[in-house]
């Protein structure tokens, strides 16, 4: 599948690295197709940032990370039901991933806890829904991202 | 936009699987009971919006690069 991305230029992706969001991100309900994007093969699923790039819009891409980068206990309670559509979901092949907000000023980067992504692995389905538990739409991270830098550094 | 008036614990079907009940009146406020499939997601509007509004900016990220240099 090709797209003519803003951020990544022309990229073509094997259906098999295809996320298909049935309903979407929320707010882009027509956008259903996505693809993870990597920085570097080295950072696959480590504590990086990546790219949830539309294939549908190029010019739509989340940026996205793993949440418990920024909090190691992130343990949301999802609906089952609306994950149904995914397929059955294990521990192995459920991946989650939040979006990240980045304004020009780099310092008040945030991600958004109250919306996580969830992915199924093996069916490459995923859905973006909204949890009850008490967690911060706009969470900031940039002095946890610069803390677990200095540490890893040490 | 459909306004219907309902009175207390009067109820409304939606699509044959949706139920909505005013449950309690208490002054400007109104309790709300709503019976549907559970794979329906039910959202508080603001929330919603909050949401969408967050997705939006957030797949406005022009920077990549200060948010690669951030991560790496």
């Amino acid at each position: 599948m090709r797209a003519n991305t803003r951020i990544f230029g022309e990229i073509d992706i094997p259906e098999e690295k295809i996320i298909t969001m049935e309903k979407g991100m929320i707010g882009f309900p027509d956008l259903t197709h996505y693809t993870l994007i990597y920085n570097s093969e080295k950072e696959r699923g480590q504590s990086t940032i990546m790219w949830l790039q539309s294939m549908d819009d190029g010019d739509i891409a989340f940026p996205v990370m793993v949440p418990t980068i920024v909090m190691p206990d992130y343990d949301p309670v999802v609906n089952e039901e609306i994950l149904a559509p995914l397929g059955e979901l294990t521990d192995e092949n459920t991946y989650i991933l939040i979006t990240v907000n980045v304004p020009s000023d780099i310092k008040k980067i945030a991600c958004n806890l109250k919306a996580p992504i969830v992915i199924n692995t093996d069916t490459n389905r995923a859905a973006q829904l909204i949890v009850e538990d008490d967690y911060k739409v706009h969470f900031p991270i940039y002095d946890i991202i610069k803390g677990n830098k200095e540490r890893a550094g040490e | 936009m459909l306004a219907l008036t309902r009175k207390k614990g009067e109820s409304l079907i939606i699509n044959n699987n949706v139920e909505i009940t005013v449950l309690e009146i208490r002054g400007d406020q109104i309790k709300i009971g709503v019976n549907a499939p559970k794979e329906i997601p039910i959202y508080r509007k603001e929330v919603y919006e909050q949401i969408l509004q967050e997705n939006k900016k957030s797949a406005e990220a022009l920077d990549a690069q200060a948010l690669n240099e951030l991560f790496d």
